[in-house]
């Protein structure tokens, strides 16, 4: 070691600052072009091919500038700071069963306006809370704060007070069932009116009602909600990417995506499941865009939209994964390791989940804010809503909040597989090839997703 | 199930060849002797013995050359994607 550690430490402290920089730095280049798809087309903007390639640019640009962090220590120190949180805090006092009671009442509450109350879209709370309070704003701060889902899961509750059979689950079948159950769901959100059709989404609901309660009756509680039910399976995941982080029998403050170098990733049907929720995400937000309404246009005469959309969910699935796969035997030839294929795959799984995570509030964030005030007025009148319900309007440069939370995601992840490099190979250099392939992916979906935010919002056909 | 770091599964390998050279400790495969020494090294610190220590030293070091190439091509990648952009977006 030529320099001093302490010289080192600084160089370094000096260039990760220098990351988050460039990070913010290439999120107001974008502010830019951040107005293409909305109001103002007078005004010069920047295309979306510049966008879409700064984007791609600056997500590079932080991996070169993470690589120059080469001092092993520096990397662990940063990976295991934490502050614990006083255990005899609120977190830690809150009657587990008052939480519980909470979830399940809100439950109640949901499905019963979903059939009494008033069936348009912006007037039934049951709507609201599924989909702005839950599905948008709750899944929000499983990765900005923490997963709260398995106190509040009202199934997770009722289970509890059910009779188990406790048969044993299969398994091999790992969480193959899961990952098929998430985009099953992503399926039924998109083309079936449960969206906007208060009635329909309270049947949804009592059906996933049974379906999830018989599963937990057969195969108990913890082995259901710990492997089949996808949804508390994408709160696991989101919550490793929030600060705050269960530590031994309290609560703990954590650098935001450190949560995830300590995922233990154990299966690639493991890997399927992450994948699956990236390639989920992905679709939700794809479906709205211009391209997807040309692409069922040329193709509904001959295949029917029943069979397109599995379709194109099961292909996308199946390229999401083959392309992670391709970039891990890329990574295995680069680095020259004896470490199986499976291991990397699995060790380097955890930095999608922030992807995921900045692509989800992109995704969200705006819709979320605009349909808080509608959430709040009826939930103060739930069967007899006001007519006019209010929703705030955003200001056009508002999507480049999205941009910024695609691009925050992708410097995140960059890090994690950063940190989880130096763990898996002994030299430095070999740590720094190993990324290459997956930064390569990590640019090429970058530079997608960004393309979908910045596509003008049309119905799904 | 867990996120307990003691709990990730160890790092699984292919059965080492005859180029292998493997990690008398844990038995871990490399495929250079440089490598098995900075790993060494960097998991068990604690019982090297002398030779090993200093192995490991060198082959530390050995690595300072690549790691100072790689920087400079890194900083030079990173000054030309900024006046690349710098120039299109004058141009744009």
């Amino acid at each position: 070691m030529k320099f001093p550690r302490r010289q080192v430490s600084r160089l370094s402290t000096a260039l990760a600052c220098a990351v988050v920089w460039l990070a913010v730095t290439a999120g107001t280049a974008l502010a830019h072009g951040g107005s293409l798809g909305a109001s103002s087309r007078q005004t010069v903007t920047v295309p979306t091919w510049l966008v879409l390639l700064t984007g791609g640019a600056a997500v590079g640009a932080s991996f070169l500038l993470a690589s120059l962090v080469t001092d092993r220590r520096l990397i662990e120190d940063v990976d295991e700071w934490r502050r614990l949180l006083p255990a005899n805090g609120l977190t830690a006092r809150l009657p587990v069963i008052v939480v519980r009671a909470l979830g399940v009442v809100l439950l109640a509450v949901t499905v019963a306006v979903c059939f009494l109350g008033p069936q348009a879209p912006l007037a039934n709370l049951g709507l609201l809370v599924v989909w702005v309070g839950w599905w948008a704003g709750f899944t929000m701060s499983t990765y900005l704060l923490g997963n709260t889902w398995p106190s509040l899961n009202p199934w997770r509750s009722l289970a509890g007070v059910l009779p188990s059979l406790d048969f044993a689950y299969p398994n091999r079948l790992g969480l193959w069932p899961a990952a098929v159950a998430l985009l099953v769901l992503i399926w039924v959100e998109v083309v079936s009116p449960i969206a906007d059709a208060p009635d329909v989404l309270g049947l949804t609901i009592l059906a996933y009602t049974v379906l999830t309660l018989a599963g937990a009756v057969v195969f108990g509680a913890d082995e259901w909600f710990g492997r089949a039910d996808p949804v508390s399976r994408v709160f696991f995941y989101y919550g490793h990417v929030a600060p705050v982080q269960r530590d031994g029998d309290g609560l703990a403050v954590r650098l935001p995506g450190s949560g995830l170098t300590t995922l233990a990733v154990d299966t690639r049907s493991e890997v399927g499941f992450v994948v699956a929720l990236l390639w989920g995400t992905t679709f939700d937000g794809f479906v709205s865009t211009p391209a997807w309404r040309t692409i069922v246009d040329a193709l509904t005469p001959a295949v029917p939209l029943a069979v397109l959309y599995p379709l194109a969910l099961a292909g996308g699935f199946a390229f999401f994964l083959s392309a992670y796969d391709a970039a891990t035997r890329a990574s295995k030839r680069l680095s020259g390791t004896y470490v199986t294929r499976g291991t990397l795959a699995r060790q380097f799984a955890p930095s999608l989940l922030a992807i995921a995570a900045g692509y989800h509030l992109a995704h969200y964030l705006g819709y979320f804010i605009s349909l808080s005030p509608a959430l709040a007025t009826v939930a103060a009148a739930p069967l007899n809503p006001p007519i006019e319900v209010p929703l705030l309007s955003l200001p056009g440069w508002f999507e480049t909040v999205g941009m910024a939370a695609i691009l925050v995601g992708h410097v995140l992840a960059i890090w994690v597989a950063h940190t989880t490099a130096y763990d898996i190979f002994p030299s430095r250099m070999q740590a720094i090839r190993s990324q290459y392939p997956y930064i390569a992916v990590m640019v090429f979906y970058t530079m997608t997703s960004l393309w979908i935010i910045a596509q003008p919002e049309v119905a799904p056909p | 199930m867990t996120d307990d770091p003691a709990a990730r599964k160890p790092l699984e390998s292919d059965p080492a060849d005859n180029d292998a050279v493997v990690c008398d400790r844990c038995g871990r495969p490399f495929e250079r002797e440089t490598l098995l020494a900075l790993h060494r090294g960097h998991v068990h610190f604690d019982d090297l013995s002398g030779d090993e220590l200093s192995a490991f030293e060198a082959a530390y070091a050995d690595e300072d050359e690549a790691i100072r190439l790689f920087r400079l091509k890194a900083l030079g990648t990173l000054i030309l994607l900024y006046f690349g952009f710098l120039m299109v977006y004058a141009v744009v």
